[in-house]
């Protein structure tokens, strides 16, 4: 009897259960803290499925500047906060719906889907800088605009003095 | 068994619903917006899942994916910043008192 088990498979039903599960707590979990920090998992365990998918580039990447700056961030603000837990009951009946509407609709929508294969080998960064430079020089443009000016506007918000009232 | 690009995508859409899920039923800024960050996770895997099937579009869904992690970053910070300004106005993230901000 033959047990070989495939490296990939494994790779990826822990990345995937690894992802759902953090989605799972990043909402449902109680303390704004832990879930920020499931946040970080969730994008740990995408980041694995880039690299399935021939993209360990995108997966650095989003290692990088995802988690360790964008979701570092949020950790380190929701400290300062104080939450108390605000659900809007009537609204779990009809977002259950929403989600399982969303679900249904989706997995029979990418049915086509089912028998296609990863295009295989891996995507380097110099076939990404290449498109990037070439076809969405216009995009990395305005996407260097609007980060330029995302950041003028979060410094100006941060430093808002609040009036007395 | 061989994973194929659907597996990925139902991953995806599995996530993406938990997203919505979350964003439709919290009423705190920040759990709104830790939801969006699950719905953007989602969309990004997408996205990559979908370009993988092609090696003509690979590089440029990757090229797309590094611009979307980027501004998704930006984003981040313009939402805590206004989050903790909230906090510091209201002392509640309770986006219902938002909407007394209004001028």
């Amino acid at each position: 009897m033959n047990l070989q088990i495939d490296p990939y498979l494994i790779v990826f039903f822990l990345a995937s259960g690894g992802a759902l599960i953090s989605a799972l707590l990043v909402v449902e979990h109680k303390s704004i803290v832990y879930a920020s920090f499931f946040l970080a998992l969730l994008g740990t365990s995408n980041a694995a499925l880039f690299v399935l998918l021939g993209y360990p580039i995108v997966s650095l990447f989003h290692l990088v500047v995802y988690v360790g700056a964008a979701v570092t961030f949020i950790l380190f603000s929701v400290v300062m906060l104080r939450e108390a837990p605000l659900v809007e009951p009537v609204a779990r009946g009809i977002a259950l719906i929403a989600a399982l509407e969303v679900l249904f609709l989706f997995s029979v929508g990418f049915l086509p889907l089912l028998k296609s294969q990863s295009a295989g080998g891996v995507i380097s960064l110099m076939d990404i800088s290449d498109v990037l430079l070439n076809k969405y020089s216009f995009a990395l443009i305005v996407s260097a605009l609007a980060l330029a000016t995302t950041m003028i506007e979060a410094i100006t918000l941060a430093r808002k003095e609040v009036s007395e009232s | 068994m061989t994973i194929t690009v659907y597996w990925f995508l139902l991953t995806s859409i599995v996530m993406f619903c938990i997203g919505l899920y979350g964003l439709l039923t919290r009423r705190s800024l920040i759990r709104m917006l830790l939801s969006a960050e699950v719905i953007f996770n989602a969309a990004l895997l997408a996205l990559l899942s979908v370009a993988s099937i092609s090696k003509a579009f690979g590089p440029s869904g990757g090229a797309l994916a590094l611009l979307a992690i980027s501004l998704a970053a930006a984003e981040v910070g313009v939402i805590v910043s206004v989050a903790i300004l909230m906090f510091r106005v209201r002392e509640s993230l309770d986006v219902y008192k938002l909407r007394e901000l209004r001028g």
